[in-house]
């Protein structure tokens, strides 16, 4: 058979497969909130400031939490099944409603950082594979290595001292000027300009990653015959590095950065929380503990259908890019 | 039958007064953007005393009357209120030409089905505020006669619209007031509409044209802000992108800070005096080691009340000298008592133990035991590490143990599994409301949360408890709470450790924000921006 | 070996991060000697800058010596990374060889169950084991390793994968060693530089794991550790950069010479990759 219908098996194969895996981790995470004390009528009783255990076995009644923990598991997969994430009690919300609410700063956030950290990683790699056991070489590495290892608050948190608070650059925080209330491209620009300090401070974190892969994916590359083979021809260094292993070298930090993206919803739960950028990090963090399960389970379901999704992308990618690989 | 007319009716006095100058002409307009943390749960603040609903409620529900600085009763929903000379009918005259943010004309049975129907049945603090309250007749469309059992003079404090909002009778008839859509939909009678609640972001209010107060309210909008983190929190402050945060919302150290360094921010302690917030450590009087009356009172000679206050809350705060606030001496009930040394007094405390029978091991411990804090914050957590190490000196070692709130909830009010917590309540404007709920038997309610946890039940303390909810006559009463807690005093199941001093921190832009006793929880109906 | 040494040793940054590496142990190890007081121990005066009342490094929010609390919770942290990474790769490794070596439906399963864990977000799995367990070193050190082990789990596979057809093995099969003989005598020893070096990366993420627990509230109160420090002084960056400061150095510090060592290691024990002269 060809390759194209090689290709569609595959994806369907993936596709199949990647449900009981979801499932699995639906299943899992619902045991283990369970396992948590405290549920969400206890957390609504404590804030109110007190309730009968009456009217908290009423709650919990409507909320159907009396109900044995297998019946509740079936009730809920039955609804996902039906696209029906469920009701969160403490928002008084519909789960699916909250979390697209939450989900596009989260991609907005999530894109940018990527393509900024890829963006500036693939940059300083070639550089330090370019200058080799140079001191730029060691420089750049370090460099990364210090983005990486600084705890993301403190660096979250001097970039609002440094660029919005002794440098009116910025704001402090938040999506949205939330006095104004912009519309349209006005919005945009607003939104744009509270995206910046995030980003850099999330992306520094990552760009060491992408610095390292993309220094020794390069490296690895130089190590193959084609480009002995090339040089043997005559091509000049530039041309090689240009032309050729830079292509070839991509290849495994693009697909790194897939990899990535189902890190990145609950890595910036710290970015999100320094910069009260509303994302479903902070979402999953607090539905934690207030106990909100319907919550929590959908943002877990959405996350790993992202990241079985977004793997399966970047590998059927990989197959177009790559004519070598073999699809099996 | 003589009534006394205990709040005059006539608006523009009172608010003069409470306000204070009107030198400088208020300009209408503009908005006001402040910080509130955390996120409210819910808007229903009939059915939740949660505390950051109190940051926004009161600006879209008003209550029967408000409290100036000085605690008087300033008119609201009522002109005026006439009480009958043996206290048991209370007479509300409710002010005429007030419409529901909907529309509707807000009526006495408003005010009936607020109090009979939904405060009384599912307030957490409702049944007990107005248990007295047997019945509520509505003779017209703008009077409220409450008919009481007993005298309750605690109940005129519990009036404002954070602890009783007025609310829509035609929203929550017939329906599960816990449940209805008012909730997230808050529709009331007060100077801000609530417009949209973008959770994770912000809450927006805007201005009621037809808001029953002529000119009021001079802003345009209200904005919430949610920030999670704190040093963030304090940088909006400090970049003007906040004009006002309270009940800790900017720390302590932050606001000394900003308000050291920049002149546009200012501090006050106003607008608490109805809270009376209060840390105290909660004991379990029936398992574990601390069952004994003479420990407790030795963990309370040896803490250095001081120390706690000027280190973790950087000096705002007063040691606690009795089971009651010091606030209460206004009216008469506080009273001071021994074992609440200020300074702390190891030695005593040692001698105490001693005394009792406590001997040290080869290392020195005399006990050990298990101690949970409140996890609402670092401060706790600090104060905790503090305490652990002082009783560290006079024999008693403690493990630490931080849990997350619903853990925490249920250990210590579900399954009485603690031995020592350390927690704050607010005492608010009476030991009634804010106090009994720690020692009486009554109180000693499994699955409750905030009741007397410790299980703490003496029949005279609890008779006396009695005599002081139904008791009117002030004399008489102070002469009941300096029984109590003189009782209080060597029994202990709780310790008070100090009086909490909140700040609210505010940019001076911000005016008129400042002159009623319930701080942050106000309408804001007077602000406006310079 | 001595060959292992020399490759290793012509890596000046990977020998730098060798020495750091070693200072901290060593300042871990005298912790007790150089600060004989109880880190937790507070005092009159919190809140002093660097120098001031005889704090080297300052003191925190009630006055306990930030230096102090360095060196002792050096220990701490190195120990969580330590611990926490030999369980992962030792979980890792059963999971990986046993689903390279025998392929099929146990690889199936193995795999799937992997890619379970591997699929959920691993900082918030871990702040969910930690609140579930509450907050301890124990709950700490469980949640660092169930997100941890998936990694090296795929990495044994992918080695066990390409050397259980190798003809040393087929030798083993011929010779009637047991399945379990080979796996661990024969085939894990020659995938042990991937391993170690994957390790002693993990090392590095747990200490940043522990510190990002316990940034949000969930470390254990009870226990020295950088991140506690690091936890207390967090809404004090203001009034006290200190505080927040020289743990995050020495975080620092360490996840940089983990990370030059463990980048050294690679070169060394991969001769392949090495750069062209």
């Amino acid at each position: 058979m060809n390759r194209s219908s090689k290709i569609i098996r595959y994806v369907s194969r993936r596709l199949i497969q990647g449900i009981p895996i979801i499932l699995a981790i639906v299943v899992l995470n619902f045991f283990l909130l369970n396992l948590a004390e405290g549920d969400a009528v206890d957390v609504l009783a404590g804030e109110a400031g007190s309730a009968t255990p009456e009217y908290m076995e009423e709650m919990r009644k409507k909320f159907g939490l009396d109900k044995p923990l297998p019946v509740q598991l079936a009730v809920y997969l039955k609804n996902v099944i039906q696209l029906d994430l469920g009701y969160s009690f403490r928002h008084d919300m519909q789960v699916t409603e909250l979390i697209i609410d939450r989900f596009w700063p989260t991609l907005i956030l999530m894109v940018s950082t990527i393509l900024l950290a890829v963006g500036f990683g693939v940059l300083l790699g070639l550089f330090a594979a370019i200058n080799l056991n140079t001191w730029k070489d060691s420089m750049v590495s370090v460099f990364a290595l210090i983005t990486y290892a600084t705890p993301l608050f403190w660096v979250g948190l001097m970039m609002i001292i440094l660029f919005s608070i002794k440098n009116d650059w910025f704001p402090t925080s938040g999506m949205e000027n939330s006095a104004m209330f912009y519309e349209g491209f006005e919005r945009v620009k607003d939104i744009a300009h509270h995206l910046v300090l995030p980003t850099i401070t999330l992306s520094l974190f990552y760009l060491a990653l992408y610095t390292r892969m993309m220094r020794a994916s390069m490296l690895e590359q130089y190590g193959q015959d084609y480009v002995i083979t090339a040089r043997a021809k005559g091509v000049s260094e530039r041309r090689i590095t240009f032309v050729h292993v830079l292509r070839n070298a991509l290849l495994p930090v693009v697909t790194m950065a897939g990899v990535q993206v189902g890190a990145l919803i609950g890595g910036s739960v710290i970015v999100e929380s320094v910069f009260a950028w509303p994302g479903l990090g902070m979402l999953a963090f607090e539905s934690l503990f207030a106990r909100d399960l319907n919550l929590l389970l959908g943002i877990f379901l959405l996350s790993s259908a992202l990241v079985v999704a977004v793997n399966l992308v970047v590998d059927v990618i990989y197959c177009f890019l790559d004519p070598r690989i073999e699809v099996n | 039958m003589k009534l006394t007319k205990i709040m005059k009716g006539v608006l523009a006095a009172a608010s003069i007064a409470a306000v204070g100058s009107f030198a400088q002409a208020q300009q209408a307009g503009g908005s006001l953007v402040f910080l509130v943390q955390p996120e409210p749960p819910t808007m229903a603040g009939y059915v939740s005393t949660s505390g950051p609903i109190g940051l926004l409620g009161p600006k879209i529900y008003d209550g029967l009357v408000d409290y100036d600085n000085d605690g008087k009763m300033v008119p609201m929903l009522a002109e005026s209120v006439d009480v009958s000379p043996d206290g048991k009918t209370i007479t509300f005259n409710l002010r005429k030409g007030v419409t529901w943010h909907d529309g509707e004309a807000f009526t006495s049975e408003d005010v009936q089905f607020t109090i009979m129907d939904v405060l009384k049945k599912v307030h957490p603090r409702g049944p007990n505020s107005f248990k007295e309250v047997s019945s509520i007749d509505t003779p017209d469309a703008h009077t409220a006669v409450f008919n009481l059992d007993n005298p309750a003079p605690y109940m005129l404090r519990a009036l404002s619209s954070y602890e009783s909002p007025m609310v829509p009778k035609h929203h929550l008839e017939g329906q599960d007031v816990k449940t209805a859509k008012l909730a997230n939909n808050p529709i009331g009678t007060g100077p801000f509409k609530f417009v949209e609640w973008k959770k994770g972001q912000y809450m927006r209010l805007d201005k009621n044209e037809n808001y029953w107060r002529e000119g009021r309210p001079y802003l345009d909008r209200i904005v919430g802000r949610f920030v999670p983190d704190a040093s963030t929190r304090a940088a909006a402050m400090e970049k003007g992108e906040v004009l006002y945060a309270a009940y800790n919302a900017v720390s302590n150290v932050e606001a000394v800070r900003l308000n050291k360094e920049k002149d546009n921010i200012g501090l006050t302690t106003d607008g608490y005096s109805m809270i009376n917030p209060m840390a105290l450590l909660e004991f379990n009087t029936k398992e574990g080691p601390f069952t004994d009356a003479a420990v407790r009172r030795a963990i309370s000679t040896a803490i250095d009340r001081q120390y706690m206050i000027d280190t973790i809350f950087f000096g705002y705060g007063k040691p606690a000298t009795s089971a009651l606030s010091s606030n209460f001496s206004a009216t008469g009930l506080h009273a001071k008592m021994p074992n609440y040394p200020a300074n702390g007094d190891v030695a005593a405390a040692n001698k105490i133990l001693d005394d009792a029978g406590y001997a040290r091991d080869g290392n020195g411990v005399r006990m050990k035991g298990m101690f949970d804090l409140i996890p609402y914050g670092e401060d706790w957590k600090r104060g905790g590490q503090y305490i652990q190490q002082v009783l560290g000196e006079i024999g008693i070692q403690v493990e630490l143990r931080y849990e997350d709130v619903p853990t925490w909830l249920k250990r210590v009010y579900h399954n009485y599994d603690f031995e020592m917590n350390l927690n704050y309540f607010y005492q608010l404007s009476d030991p009634v409301l804010g106090v009994h709920r720690h020692y009486g038997t009554n109180m000693i309610r499994k699955g409750t949360h905030f009741v007397n946890s410790s299980r703490y039940s003496n029949p005279e303390l609890d008779a006396l408890l009695s005599a002081g909810m139904t008791t009117p006559d002030a004399t008489k009463r102070a002469g009941i709470y300096l029984d109590i807690q003189k009782i209080l005093a060597n029994d202990m199941p709780v310790v008070n450790l100090f009086e909490l001093e909140f700040l609210v921190v505010y940019n001076t832009k911000l005016k008129g924000a400042y002159g009623s006793a319930m701080g942050a929880y106000a309408s804001f109906g007077d602000a406006y921006l310079d | 070996m001595s060959d292992f040494w020399k490759r290793f040793s012509r890596n000046r940054q990977a020998v730098l991060g060798l020495i750091i590496l070693c200072v901290v142990i060593f300042v871990a190890a005298i912790a007790n000697f150089i600060f004989p007081t109880d880190p937790f121990l507070y005092s009159k005066f919190p809140l002093s800058a660097p120098g001031e009342n005889g704090f080297l490094l300052g003191s925190d929010s009630i006055g306990r010596d930030v230096a102090s609390g360095i060196a002792h919770g050096a220990k701490t942290s190195l120990l969580i990374g330590l611990i926490a990474t030999l369980a992962a790769v030792f979980i890792g490794v059963i999971f990986g060889a046993f689903a390279g070596y025998y392929g099929g439906i146990v690889d199936d399963i193995l795999m799937r169950i992997t890619e379970v864990f591997q699929t959920i977000p691993s900082f918030v799995f871990a702040i969910l084991l930690v609140a579930i367990m509450k907050p301890s070193i124990e709950s700490v050190v469980i949640a660092i390793t169930v997100v941890s082990w998936p990694a090296v789990a795929r990495l044994v596979r992918g080695e066990f994968l390409g050397l259980k057809n190798r003809e040393f093995v087929q030798a083993c099969h011929t010779l009637g060693m047991s399945d379990v003989r080979i796996m661990l005598a024969e085939i894990l020893p020659n995938c042990l530089s991937p391993i170690i070096v994957i390790g002693s990366l993990m090392v590095a993420t747990a200490i940043l794991i522990e510190s990002g627990l316990a940034f949000l509230g969930l470390g254990d109160p009870n226990v020295m550790s950088w991140g506690f420090i690091i936890s207390d002084g967090r809404s004090m960056l203001r009034v006290a950069w200190w505080i927040c400061t020289f743990p995050g150095i020495a975080i620092l510090i360490t996840v940089l010479a983990i990370n030059l060592v463990g980048e050294g290691l690679n070169d060394a024990l991969n001769p392949r990759l090495r750069e062209r002269n």
